[in-house]
Formats: C-alpha cells, structure tokens, sequence
C-alpha cells in the first residue's frame, strides 16, 4: 500500500530533552523510549509541556539541551522539512488556498515525486480515510471531522515513520470524538507506523494507547500501559489525573509478611499490599473508587474495613458514587454499580463500613511531588 | 518558528535600504540645514558636519514662535484652531462613532460604508466644495439669508471658516479609531453592568467611556499631528495671513526661497513639540498590532 | 470530588423582608429602557453624513452648472466636461495633463512600492534579529510624521545634497515617485501585516513539515495565502497617489509635472475659475473610490481567512481603515 513506511514504525529516544523559553522551563530533562510501531501519547494538563515535546520532535523548536534520535539517528537541528517526521496540527492548517486532494499532494512535490503519481498516492490516501467523494472541495467547506481525515491523509502520504499528533481530536464534538478514537486506532494497527499523540483528555489516553507518559510541569511523572498507570500509578499526581483518586495520609509501618505494610488510619490499622511497601512514617495511599465495597455498619468487620457514615450519594446513571465521612477522618468516594442492590446503604446519613481490599490500597513515596499547579 | 532565519532580513533589505535612504538621510537634510549657515546668495549651506553645527537659526525659529516672536500669531492660531478642532471632533464623532458601534443594528453595514467614504475623497475635493457653498454668492449665505443673517463673508481671513474646514477635514479621521475602539467593547460587559443595577448614563460614564478612552486618544493624535503640518486648508478657506498656522509658517519659509535654513529650523522645532504625540502613537499601534497577532 | 457539607452550622440570622420585584426608579421606563431606539443619537449620525457627503454631491453637480459660477446653480450642462472648446476638460491641456500626470505618477507609485512594502512587511514580521526594532520604528515614521515635515526633508536632501544617488534626482516626475512611494509603502506594510497576523504562522509550519523549506514555504503557502492582500494594497496605494498633494507639491518643478491635486489648490479660489475644476475633481474622486471599491471586493471575495471561511465585509473594511 501506498501509505504508511512498509508497515515500518519509527523508533523515537528523547534524551535528556530540556527546552527553555527564557526564564520558564517548559521540558525539563526527558527521557522517553517510544517503541517503534507503538501507539504513544502523552498525557498531561495544559502547559506540562507535552505539545513542547511534539514540536521539538517534529522540528519547530530546538532543544536547550539533550537530544532526540529517529531510528539511531541525532535528529540535532535538522529542519522540519528533512525530518521523516508529519504532524496533524491541533487546528489542522489545511491551505485554505487548495482543494483537499491538492493539499493531500502538497508535501510529495518536495520529495520530488512524478505528477501522475501524486495524484495516484493521494487518492488512495484519501480513500483510507473515507474522503474520496470530497476531494475537489474546499477545507472550509468540510466539517471538523473530515477536516481531521484530510489532515491524516496528508501526513500519512508522505510515508514518515512517525506520525506526530497534537490533540487532534479537542476541537470536535464528543461523539465524533469517540467514533474518531476508534477510527483512529484501527489505522494506526493496520499502517503499523509509530503514533505520538498528544492529549490532556485521560480517556482518550487510556483508550487508545499502547503505552502512554503522564508529564506535568515539564517533566515524565510515569511511563507506562494504560492500566499499569491507572492501576499502580508512581506519583500523586499521576493517580489524580487519571480517574478520581481517594488520598489518604497514613502512617505506614512493617507489616508479619514481607509482601504488605501495616496502614494506621487514625486508631484503625488496615493491610497494603500495593505501591511502594519500602516506606516507612508519614506517606499517603491511593485508592480507586470501584474497589471500594460497602457493607452494612453492624455486618462482621473483617479485615481492612472502615466505619463511615454516609455523606451524600451522586447518581450518575450506570454508577452511583457514595461519599463516606470515615470515623478515623477524611472521605473516601466509593463508586458503586447502579445494580438495584443494596439501595438502603446508600441513603445519606446511614452508617456503613467501607471494605479496602489489600491490592487496591498503593503506597506512594513522600517525596512524590504532587505539584500540578507548576504549570 | 523560532529559527531565526536569514531570510527574513534580505526580504526586508530592499525597503529599509529605502526607507534610510528617503527618511533618514533627509531627516538628517533637515538638521544639517537648520543647524548650517546662509550664504550670500541667501541659499542655504547645510552643515554635514555636527562639529560645524551652528545653532543660530534653530535659536531664531524657537524665539518666533513663543510668546512675542514674530510667528507668535502662527502658534496662537495653530493651538487654538486644533484645540478647538479636536473639541467639535469628539463632540461631534464620538455619537456618531457611539451610534454606529452599539445602537445601530441592522443598518450598522450601510452606515459604516458611509461613514468610510469621506476618508476616500481628497481632502482638497472637500475643501473645494466649501468653498463653492462659502462663496458671497453660495448657498450658505443664501440659506442664513432666510433669517436674516446673509451676506458674511467666510472665505477671508475667518477663523470659524478655518476651524469649521479643519472639523470637516479631519473628523473621519477621528471617527474610525474611535468607531473601531467602541466595537471592540463587548457589549456583554455592558449588559452585566445594566444587570447590576446601574442605570444608562452609569453605564456609559462607568464602563463605556473608560474601555473607548485609548481609541479616543488614539483618534485625536491622529487628527493632531498632522494638522501641525497643515497649510493647504488655511491657505484655501482662508487666504490671509492673519489666520496663518504653524504649517504655512513652514511653507513660506522654505518654498518662499531664502529662508530655507530658518524654515528648516522651524521643522525641527515642530518635530520636537509633536515628538511626545508620535511616540505615544508609535508606541500604541506597536502593542495593537503585536496584541493582534 | 465535592467537599460535603457540614450539617452543624450555626443556625442563619432570620431573613430581612423579601426585595421588591421591580426596583423602583425616578426614570420613567422610555428612557430608561436600554432596547429602545435612541432617537436622537441616531439623528446626529445621519445629520453628520449629510454634512460630510453633500457639500462633495454638490461640489460634482456644479461641475454640470451651465455658468461659469462654481457657487449658484445655472442649469444642466455637460459642457465643462466636453463640450466647451476651450475650457472644458477634454480640451483644457492643462487640466487633461494634469490628470493623465496623476495617473502616471499612480502607475509608478504602484508598481515600485506595492511590492517593496509587501517585502518589506514579511521581512519585518519574521525578522527577530537586532535590526529588526529600529526597522519596525522607521517603517512606521512616514505613518505619524506630518507630510510637511517630509515634504521638507525631501526637498532639501534633493537641493542640498550633492552625493549620489540624490544629486541625480531633480525635482520633478522621478521626486515625485519616491516621495509618494516613500510614504506609501509604510501603508502596505501595515496592510499586509494586519493580514499575515490573522493568518499566523501555522499554514508555513505545516508545509516546514510536510517537506518544505523556509523559502519554499514562504512561496507556496505564504505567497498565496497574502495575494488578496497584496492586490488590495496595490489599490490602496493607488488611491493615496491620486490624492496626495504635499510631498507631490514639494517635489514638483513646473507645468508638466502639475497633478490633479495641485491643480485644485492653484485654482480653487481663483475669480475666472471654471466648473471645469469642479469637474476635473470628481473624475479624480471616481476614481479613487473605485479605487478603494476595488480593493474592499478583493479583501471580501477572495481572502481566505484562517477558520476557512471566506472574510466578512466589516473585516475587509477594518483591514482597509490603515
């Protein structure tokens, strides 16, 4: 096929990248590995420097400091326009000037291809992406999806082995935006081309990616599988950014067994066995919501159970999510299925006990900088 | 981008070289003259040199114009005759400027293109046309004569005739910062004040005026400055020397042909009085322009 | 995650009386209502757009004045136009060349400062080095300086400097180009600019990365992304030309190198003046505002702003109001 690098995805190494606008840090010292063939994002909030680390990768910026290499090679101050490296802009930058199959041939007369060939290698390209029908029209006159698919077939055309892209799905509606993750997806498999994609919406992130790095304030939090960042994440940061996190500040101390510490909750003592059992003093644990479980408060208290009172409950349709004052202090939010079970558990001011299952519970090191505001 | 590519300066080269070549040269034309000396054939020796620079005529040209110098008249004319410009200007662009920008609605399209047109036509077209309806003979005259108040004569020596032409002349100019400016307010922030409780002269005094205040200083030094260079308008409305401004001081001096170094000196004069007015415009169209890209 | 409430607080002061529904007001409600029509400001506007266009549709019709009064109606005629055999436009050789002098020095003004303030503006766009502040400032001098002040300049460096290249210009036709190109091309660089600001460097960014170089992109992408503007300022420029009378006075040297301009300013308050002027005038005012027309239809109709869609009409004027 025409498109894609002979299914041959670019591996892309960031070396101690540091890039600095004057006083402002914006990539502090990264170090990523990007797998070749890999669907990649990177995932922060505004300003964590991701969209920086596209542009220094495509080209747009030099770097302060650190490199970046392509398949071994330093990519230094190579210009964009020699970098086998596309983008698909945030706002798509298709020449308004040209209709769509003209800026879907528009980069391949610099690589000095043959006219009818152009012609060839962009309609194929635009019927990859479902656009033939539009070809002699004009960008305005498409909607922001299919302008999206046009900037796509553009950049794919070109046969790079990595295909950069920023945020592109943040300017569309969300069930376009869902449909278009999917699409999205499917092509990246079946090219087999490196994706690094740029997002700060964690579903997105977590749908759609192989691996993903959660940046903030410049710098790679943690790097990882979707669920290895959701399930086990490294920093405070990161476990608040993906999903809704419930943090307490504990007490950590040994434990009989090598393999969990002992939690004290105020006067209540609970087991961990997740994150890092090294630690020792003041620390904070993670848990998510859905593996919180909510029993009757004059039910048999096992192990790692909580008494709470009820706070309020908020019905989101498939879930319900419950906020429970705990005894020892603090609210846990627990997420519970809309399954018709239970219901008098969930009437506020009832009293209850929270069940915190020893993996759910992750320690996280003191030192993790909780900073999302150093943006 | 952030490269910092030669490029962009050899596209640039071809208009500085020009503009260096035709505005800095001359500039320095002008002092060179103003600061030279005058030779017996009453031209002017320019002194190129800034050791040579003799400081005489610039003396001269400052004394004329201040309180008892001979130009004196010519300054008096010139600050009155803006001062009141400027005055009839607001009082009479700002409505109109206000109306088209917040009130008019569906024919804001129709009024902004008539508004714009006056701006296209020579300016000395419209003085032309003052002068046909000012005329003994003219319509204004002939219209005051229905209450009994014909027969003046505006076109010599008038000063109300100068002032009205200078109004007339540059009010557009004023009017189109000033419309721009106002459009710019959004008219949210008007309602939220009407939604606070404030009344409509509240609204206006409190928040309108107070976000149009640049653009209307941006208007009036826009009509100023050039009006401290303006010759033609005396010299068509008016005709006599007793309504002379500061621009037909300069105009006489230097295409009067021997006094070209005093002439000289006397730009140099009005270029320093109107410096704090052009930096001030150079300083704002400089953060509008970088405040739109 | 939502902070709970506290079901302890203390318990709230009891309310005062409830406030009324409508505040009263000492306003009747028609002027304080703020969707009313305001009449009289709307009355101002159109009595101040009389005053600014009539005096020039009468200064027009007295060119068809069948007298010789510039200032009391004598009937219809066309005969300033062409058909007195002296002293109507047609045949009047000073005023004919006058006007064809005007349409030259228009032509040549276009074609040297058109594109050398297009240059000029991307140049100063982009341009990030030392230079390029003290380029910016004296770019925008002919833009704020009184054109007496350059008018001056230029006469003198033109008389008193006997140093090449000035010392080959004499006052006359090739003065008058450079002066009028002089300030000219500081307007087309305020024109292309405001449109190279709404474009933004995006479009040149994306073909740097589909695989063009700077110079490429610039031509590619750049070029024709700015040719509406670049035709709407060719106009401009147009327009100012026909219209300019101080530097083209400074710089004039005798008869033939009179304009329309200067001709209105020798002859307006003269006592055996024609309605020719008056006629001479208009065709001037025709064509600059066709002219300007034009240049308003190219922004309109053929801009192609950043969203894709085309420019709106108040955009394209805005552009135009330098």
């Amino acid at each position: 096929m025409s498109i894609g690098n002979n299914g041959y995805g670019g591996e892309v190494e960031l070396r101690g990248l540091q890039k600095r606008f004057g006083e402002v840090v914006a990539v502090d010292s990264i170090d990523l590995d990007v797998v070749p063939g890999e669907f990649f994002s990177l995932l922060g909030p505004s300003g964590c420097g991701k969209t920086t680390t596209l542009r220094l990768i495509a080209g747009f910026e030099r770097p302060s400091a650190g490199e970046i290499l392509l398949d071994g090679t330093s990519l230094g101050s190579v210009p964009p326009d020699r970098r086998n490296v596309n983008t698909v802009f945030q706002s798509y930058a298709l020449f308004p000037h040209l209709d769509v199959l003209a800026n879907v041939e528009f980069g391949m007369r610099y690589q000095k291809t043959k006219k009818p060939e152009r012609k060839r290698r962009a309609e194929e390209a635009l019927e990859l992406v479902d656009l033939t029908a539009l070809a002699s029209r004009r960008p305005h006159q498409l909607s922001g999806g299919q302008q999206q698919r046009v900037a796509l077939a553009r950049a794919l055309v070109l046969r790079p082995s990595v295909l950069l892209l920023d945020e592109p799905l943040g300017a569309l509606d969300a069930k376009i935006r869902r449909q278009l993750r999917i699409e999205l997806k499917a092509l990246q498999e079946e090219i087999g081309i490196t994706f690094i994609f740029v997002t700060h919406d964690q579903e997105e992130a977590l749908s759609m990616s192989d691996r993903l790095a959660v940046m903030n304030g410049g710098r790679v939090d943690q790097v990882g599988t979707p669920r290895q960042v959701y399930e086990s994440p490294e920093t405070l940061f990161v476990a608040d950014f993906l999903g809704v996190a419930n943090v307490l500040e504990v007490e950590v101390e040994a434990a009989a067994l090598a393999d969990a510490c002992s939690i004290r909750v105020g006067d209540f003592a609970l087991r961990a066995r997740g994150g890092d059992l090294g630690v020792r003093g003041a620390a904070s644990v993670v848990v998510r919501p859905e593996r919180l479980a909510l029993r009757p408060h004059d039910a048999v208290a096992g192990e790692n159970c909580l008494p709470g009172m009820v706070d309020r409950t908020v019905f989101v349709g498939s879930n319900l999510h419950v906020m429970v004052r705990l005894a020892a202090g603090g609210v846990l939010q627990a997420s519970i299925p809309n399954d018709g079970s239970n219901l008098d558990l969930h009437e506020q001011g009832r009293p209850v006990l929270v069940h915190v299952p020893p993996d759910a519970l992750r320690v996280l090191a003191p030192s993790a900088p909780v900073d999302s505001s150093r943006s | 981008m952030s490269q910092d590519s030669p490029l962009w300066r050899w596209l640039a080269a071809p208009g500085v070289l020009w503009l260096v070549l035709f505005v800095v040269v001359p500039g320095y034309a002008v002092l060179a003259v103003a600061m030279g000396e005058i030779d017996t054939l009453l031209q002017p020796v320019p002194a190129w040199n800034p050791f040579e620079w003799n400081v005489g005529f610039v003396k001269e040209a400052f004394s004329s114009v201040v309180p008892g110098g001979v130009y004196w008249s010519a300054t008096r004319n010139t600050l009155l005759y803006v001062a009141a410009t400027v005055a009839l200007c607001f009082a009479i662009g700002y409505p109109v400027a206000y109306y088209i920008a917040c009130k008019a609605g569906r024919t804001k399209g129709l009024l902004l293109a008539l508004i714009f047109l006056p701006f296209w036509v020579s300016y000395l077209m419209r003085m032309l046309a003052w002068i046909g309806l000012l005329s003994a003979d003219g319509y204004v005259n002939e219209a005051l004569g229905w209450v009994g108040l014909g027969g003046n004569d505006w076109l010599n020596g008038n000063p109300f005739s100068v002032i009205a032409a200078l109004t007339y002349g540059y009010i557009p100019y004023f009017i189109l910062p000033v419309y721009a400016g106002l459009d710019r307010i959004d008219l949210r922030l008007l309602e939220a004040a009407r939604d606070l409780g404030a009344s409509r002269p509240w609204t206006f005094l409190r928040v309108t005026l107070p976000l149009s205040w640049p653009s209307v200083l941006a208007g009036i030094v826009l009509i100023v400055l050039p009006m401290f260079g303006d010759y033609y308008t005396n010299d068509l409305i008016s005709g006599s020397p007793n309504t002379n401004m500061l621009g037909n001081t300069v105009n006489l001096l230097v295409q009067g042909g021997s006094q070209k170094n005093l002439g000289a000196a006397m730009v140099l004069v009005l270029m320093t009085v109107l410096a704090v007015g052009m930096l001030y415009y150079l300083y704002e169209t400089n953060r509008q322009s970088r405040r739109r890209a | 995650m939502s902070t709970p409430t506290d079901p302890t607080t203390p318990a709230a002061p009891p309310p005062a009386a409830p406030r009324p529904a409508v505040r009263p007001s000492r306003i009747p409600n028609w002027m304080a209502n703020p969707w009313g029509r305001p009449r009289w400001l709307s009355a101002v506007t159109w009595i101040y757009i009389l005053w600014a266009l009539v005096p020039v549709l009468a200064a027009i019709l007295f060119s068809f004045n069948d007298g010789r009064s510039r200032s009391v109606w004598q009937g219809f005629s066309t005969r300033w136009w062409w058909g007195d055999e002296s002293l109507s436009v047609l045949h009047n050789a000073t005023y004919s060349d006058a006007l064809l002098h005007s349409l030259e020095l228009a032509a040549l003004n276009m074609a040297i400062a058109t594109p050398l303030g297009f240059l000029l503006a991307i140049g100063l766009d982009r341009w990030r080095g030392r230079g390029s502040r003290p380029a910016n400032f004296l770019m925008l001098v002919p833009l704020t300086t009184p054109e007496l002040a350059m008018a001056v300049s230029l006469l003198l460096v033109f008389t008193q400097l006997s140093v090449l290249p000035f010392s080959a210009v004499h006052l006359g036709t090739t003065a008058q180009v450079i002066g009028q190109v002089t300030f000219s091309v500081s307007y087309v660089v305020v024109i292309v600019r405001s449109r190279l600001a709404a474009i933004g460097p995006e479009y040149e960014e994306a073909a740097r990365d589909l695989g063009a170089s700077a110079v490429q992109a610039t031509r590619d992408v750049l070029v024709p992304l700015l040719l509406p503007a670049f035709l709407a300022s060719t106009l401009i420029v147009f327009a100012l030309s026909i219209d300019d009378f101080v530097v083209t006075q400074y710089m004039a040297a005798g008869g033939d190198t009179t304009t329309v301009p200067m001709l209105l300013y020798a002859n307006a308050r003269g006592a055996t003046t024609t309605p020719a002027l008056n006629a001479v005038a208009t065709i001037m005012v025709v064509v600059t505002l066709m002219g300007v027309l034009g240049a308003y239809l190219v922004l309109r109709y053929f801009g192609h702003r950043t969203e894709g869609r085309e420019v709106q009409g108040k955009e394209a004027m805005q552009d135009l109001t330098v």
